[in-house]
């Protein structure tokens, strides 16, 4: 009941790398290859094959869980009842970690370094799955001191003697900190001759705009993105000024419960690197409806379909009062649209493009790099079907980022250190970014 | 790293045996710090990532065993996972290697020694390794005793008996009381593997034990906190009070912010939910468990897939949870249509007087979309929401006859469809818009659309005019129509038949329609009824009348609920394949053991009356193959629609009709997807349950050891 192995197809289906499945009939991977790739040539539109795919030929029931990135479909069989929400994080892990080591993931870069991927996969799955695929370990953290980094690797191939850095951490103190720390999210021993921890507090929008304008459901959701570079053992209390902006919080491991609960202050031990602190909810002021954020803008459509086509008038007008970047608003225009014109008004980008037979093309973009806090955009326009009553989307999709703000406004008081004596650099950055639908 | 990656493009090179193994032969000269050596084993294992044989250089890679190079000694060992059982012959050559390193100075060598033995299940090296793991288990470094533990678990697969016998499975017991949290997951794992297994010894846990588990669950890894927050479903609560204490820890683990840990702890509550009395309690966990439910839905699509799937069962189970939270599960355009129907289908379940306006709403919203699986969907939705919750009926039907309007074909066809079964739900209420619904009679050509006209058609045909007119029209292709659309026009026929049995064009009709069905039709179904009908007609015409027009059982939503007893044996399953699939496993996974509730004391009596029990030691203690050709399907009744279709009864054969099958159902399995409108009543102690049969039983001889 566990993870089995791990297959990466290449955009034709072809696999590119593949875990030695030693205990399987020969047909098994590649059963599980035939399976996803009959499912996806099936799928009439992209996205549209279930992430879990069940596999009951040759007696050997399994499942695959897929993931597609950069044109690749990762794959993670698991045999028996197992959970596939285990086999999608230690995915999300794998591709991480390689995200981290090659910048981007792509065919090229994967067959380039075939040899760290195979050891990223070879240790990863053999000391995060261990030999019957049970996942030990996917915090990034504690694997690098289990799997060798590209540039160790490079060192230990430049290097004569075998008592590199890189060596010396599967040397004779072994398994190294990852296991025999006290604290399992952090090894024992980190050096850093500038002590610092950064804070990211990212929120995220998430609404649906009904027909008459008005907000059928909007939240937002944070996250405090962290990045520790801390030596030794640092206990951190991190204080809010305004801790009851959050609701539904869900920590790291390394939080300790009891304490936020008591007094709402967060006190941990930070694991090394990278890592996501707290998630939660914002909750609106008293009185305001949860699941009700205010939108940042306000969108105003004059569609008028006619037949072989349509015309359409939008208006779009800022209510933030922080400027909004790299808007994006996308419209798509059902699959039989052949062309669209617009104009604009002020100066953005608006672009469409056509491609028979993908479902992503026949989609109209409207961007705006820069949006001002008021002020509002036109943009107009008319598009062509091939069919007497088009059918496109009846919702326009909206991005936004907005910099330094939050919606929460979710302020830190204090990050207080205590069991180490070093001074540190903190640093908290806000961050929000929205995805919209609005319905017409 | 330039040239470095140039290099290792290279090494994907089909067909280099001769060559590498000269290379390997070149290197044992002069080759400096194992360079050499080192560079063409890489290309090797590179080879067998490629999915190359490099088993014929067994006996070449081997020689390097010794070589004092962790670097060289993994990719060996490497090699030697991947070919080690294919060389039962040569395999001894290697044991002496083994052994050295299971004592070797550096944890890490005796830990990739075991792992690597335990891969290689051919009597010598097991010989071997029983020994060196029993030592290991003990070891003083954890991470030895960690892969130890694991390593146990495979000897174990490939023989289970022999394991037992050297005593590895009471080690595993002790290491669970390890200093060690990653030790004690470990060992969770591995006996949770074993215990598994339909011939395992069957792993539980007692209130102790139970309790150390959940004082190690701070220092676990997330995975580790998994593995024993999974464990927990082995304690079986004696008291109240015991399932209370351990669901008050366990509760704090809904703030994790990784998915599978608040799924594993959602799962280990709902388990213990049924040994708790207090009311108050399990209230505040069903409100407590809703929010991390949707904030599963603010990550990617697969793990909202997932979380979706789970949700769907949960709240049939406990109605309570996510009650007021039917919005977050509305669907956006750019969903994937996996996520859309899945969320269709939850907001059906949460959609009460209440709310029942918003899903209203949100359900046209989507009958107006591009795609159609999705659009017939919503249309059905509209259907079962009017059925579900009455006030909403007009407003529901109000919509239909919108949507019919548009004559956009699907839509319409699902639109008949669920009016059907509107009819049936409020008789005597709706009737005024069958006109409308006969304006579309040509546009009707699937056959599930055509048959619920036709219901309609002889059903009321004393109230439409034209029925036989009409009628008559349909007949007119009957020989080519699908059986489905036949049986339906048949019994439509005879309907009108007995309504207007004056008229002789009727009269006319049902004999021209019971010669075909009786002499032209090769399906017997269609035949039987065919007689079946005649013979009624011709013997006494007022008892075929009283029989075939009998009041239909009225409709409700209690026909798409999934009986609880089995509904409780999945959440057993939550979070994993089983919960996604809505089957229990081992009714489709090989070599699993299923799950069920075991009564206890505390277990509340609802939960008891619909007690599924695995062991079945009345019956023949082995499991039943039938041989033959092709795979053998796991135990499973009869289904429901098919039972009903082939009893020759015109109005049980109606009654089939109404089934309803999980939207989502992948499969169309009815025995597994019955879907429930309602769900439980939350109250465990509220109205006698009756306890069905179990579908899922699969009856397995258990071993129990210890």
């Amino acid at each position: 009941m566990a993870i089995d192995g791990l297959i990466i197809l290449d955009p034709a289906g072809r696999p590119i790398i593949q875990s030695s499945y030693t205990t399987y009939p020969a047909a098994y991977p590649l059963l599980h290859i035939e399976a996803l790739n009959n499912a996806l040539a099936k799928a009439l539109r992209e996205g549209s094959v279930d992430p879990v795919i069940y596999i009951g030929e040759l007696s050997c029931s399994s499942a695959c869980c897929h993931v597609e990135v950069g044109g690749m479909r990762f794959v993670a069989t698991i045999s028996g009842d197992a959970d596939p929400l285990i086999a999608f994080a230690f995915l999300d892990c794998f591709i991480e970690i390689l995200q981290d080591y090659f910048g981007i993931v792509s065919v090229a870069t994967l067959k380039d370094n075939f040899d760290i991927v195979y050891q990223v996969r070879g240790h990863f799955s053999k000391e995060t799955l261990d030999s019957s695929g049970h996942p030990l370990t996917t915090s990034p953290n504690a694997l690098s001191d289990i799997v060798l980094s590209p540039s160790l690797i490079s060192k230990l191939l430049a290097s004569v003697s075998p008592a590199t850095p890189g060596a010396s951490s599967f040397g004779s103190n072994g398994a190294g900190g990852a296991f025999t720390s006290p604290i399992p999210w952090r090894k024992a021993g980190v050096r850093h001759n500038h002590n610092e921890i950064l804070f990211d507090i990212v929120e995220d929008m998430r609404g649906i705009v009904g027909k008459n304008g008005a907000t059928l459901v909007s939240n937002v959701f944070g996250k405090i993105e962290s990045n520790a570079k801390l030596s030794g053992t640092p206990d951190l209390t991190l204080t809010f000024a305004n801790p009851n902006v959050m609701m539904e919080c869900a920590f790291h491991p390394c939080v300790r419960l009891q304490k936020w609960t008591r007094d709402n202050a967060l006190s941990f031990v930070p694991p090394e690197g990278r890592f996501i602190l707290a998630d939660y909810q914002y909750r609106p002021p008293q009185g305001a409806l949860i699941s009700n954020v205010p939108m940042p803008l306000s969108l105003k459509a004059n569609m008028d379909m006619g037949e072989f086509g349509g015309t359409f008038a939008l208006t779009l007008t800022s209510r933030s009062i922080k400027v909004m970047e790299n808007l994006e608003l996308k419209f798509y225009l059902g699959e039989d649209a052949t062309s669209a014109q617009c104009t604009l008004t002020k100066v953005c980008f608006a672009t469409s493009s056509f491609c028979p037979k993908n479902h992503s093309r026949q989609t109209l973009r409207w961007e705006i790099l820069n949006m001002r806090s008021s002020g509002s955009w036109i943009l107009r326009g008319s598009w062509t079907s091939k069919i007497k009553a088009p059918r496109p989307a009846h919702a326009f999709q909206i991005r936004f980022e907005i910099p330094s703000y939050s919606f929460s406004s979710l302020k830190v008081d204090q990050l207080r250190l205590s069991s180490e004596t070093y001074k540190m650099y903190k640093g908290v950055r806000m961050r929000s970014k929205g995805s919209i639908e609005w319905r017409w | 790293m330039s040239t470095q990656q140039g290099q290792d493009a290279k090494f994907f090179q089909r067909g280099k045996i001769e060559e590498f193994r000269a290379e390997l032969q070149a290197a044992e000269a002069k080759d400096k710090k194992y360079q050499k050596r080192k560079t063409v084993l890489k290309k090797i294992v590179a080879n067998i990532t490629m999915g190359n044989d490099m088993s014929p250089l067994f006996h070449d890679v081997i020689q390097c065993i010794g070589t004092p190079l962790l670097e060289i000694k993994k990719m060996v060992y490497l090699f030697l996972v991947s070919y080690g059982r294919s060389k039962p012959d040569q395999i001894h050559l290697v044991i002496p290697s083994f052994l050295q390193d299971c004592s070797d100075r550096n944890p890490l060598i005796r830990a990739l020694a075991i792992r690597t033995m335990s891969y290689i299940p051919i009597p010598v090296v097991t010989e071997a390794l029983g020994d060196q793991l029993r030592h290991c288990l003990k070891d003083r470094d954890p991470y030895v005793r960690k892969t130890a533990a694991i390593c146990v678990a495979k000897v174990y697969t490939a023989d289970p008996r022999k394991a037992e016998r050297k005593g590895f499975v009471e080690l595993l017991r002790d290491m669970l009381i390890d200093e060690n949290a990653t030790v004690v997951a470990n060992a969770v794992a591995a006996l949770s593997e074993i215990g598994d297994r339909q011939d395992g010894v069957i792993f539980k846990l007692n209130l102790t034990i139970a309790n150390k588990l959940l004082g190690a669950l701070g220092e676990s890894s997330e995975w580790g906190q998994i593995y024993i927050l999974d464990s927990l479903l082995r304690y079986v609560p004696e008291q109240h009070a015991d399932a209370e204490m351990m669901a008050e820890r366990v509760i704090v683990q809904l703030q994790h912010a990784n998915s599978a840990v608040v799924l594993t702890t959602i799962k280990a509550l709902l388990y213990l939910m049924n040994y708790i009395g207090d009311r108050r309690l399990i209230d505040y966990i069903c409100r407590k468990m809703g929010p991390p439910l949707v904030t599963l839905l603010s990550s990617g699509p697969e793990v909202q897939y997932v979380a979706l799937r789970n949700i769907l069962l949960i709240i049939q189970r406990r109605p309570t949870v996510l009650k007021n939270d039917v919005k977050a599960f509305f669907c956006k355009y750019n969903d994937p249509i996996y996520v859309k129907l899945a969320k269709l289908e939850i907001m059906y379940r949460l959609a009460r007087e209440e709310n029942a306006r918003e899903v209203l709403a949100e359900l046209e919203e989507y009958a107006s979309e591009v795609d159609v699986d999705f659009v017939r969907k919503a249309v059905r939705s509209i259907g079962r929401l009017a059925i579900k919750v009455e006030p909403a009926a007009d407003k529901c039907i109000e919509s239909l006859l919108k949507l019919i309007e548009t004559k956009v074909t699907y839509v319409v066809q699902e639109a008949v469809i669920v009016t059907k079964d509107i009819f049936r739900r409020y008789p005597g209420k709706y009737e005024g818009i069958i006109p409308k619904l006969c304006e579309n009679l040509d546009a009707l050509d699937e056959p599930e659309a055509k048959a619920a006209m036709v219901w309609i058609l002889g059903q009321f045909a004393d109230k439409i005019d034209n029925a036989d007119e009409l009628l008559d029209d349909l007949v007119y292709s009957f020989l080519d129509e699908p059986a489905e659309v036949q049986l339906a026009l048949l019994t439509a026929v005879v309907k009108l038949f007995i309504y207007k049995s004056q008229s002789e064009v009727t009269k006319a009709l049902v004999h021209k329609v019971l010669k075909w069905a009786t002499e032209d039709i090769d399906n017997p179904d269609l035949r039987d009824r065919g007689f079946m009908y005649w013979r009624m007609l011709a013997m006494n015409p007022a008892v075929a009348a009283e029989i075939v027009l009998a009041e239909k059982p009225a409709i409700t939503t209690d026909s798409d609920r999934m009986d609880r007893g089995a509904l409780d044996q999945l959440l057993l399953h939550t979070g994993t394949l089983g919960s996604i699939y809505h089957k229990n496993p081992e009714t489709f996974i090989r070599n699993a053991a299923g799950r069920a509730l075991i009564d206890s004391p505390a277990l509340n009596a609802n939960s008891r009356a619909v007690l599924v029990t695995l062991a079945r030691p009345q019956l023949p203690p082995t499991v039943i193959s039938v041989s033959g050709p092709g795979p053998v399907e796991p135990t499973r009744p009869s289904q429901p629609g098919e039972a009903a279709d082939n009893v020759p009864l015109p109005t049980i054969m109606e009654s089939s009709r109404s089934d309803e099958r999980d939207l989502l159902d992948i499969e169309g399995d009815d025995g597994a997807g019955g879907d429930s409108g309602e769900g439980y009543p939350d109250g465990d102690d509220d109205g006698p349950v009756t306890k069905a049969a179990d579908p899922y039983a699969s009856w397995v001889v258990r071993l129990v050891v210890t």
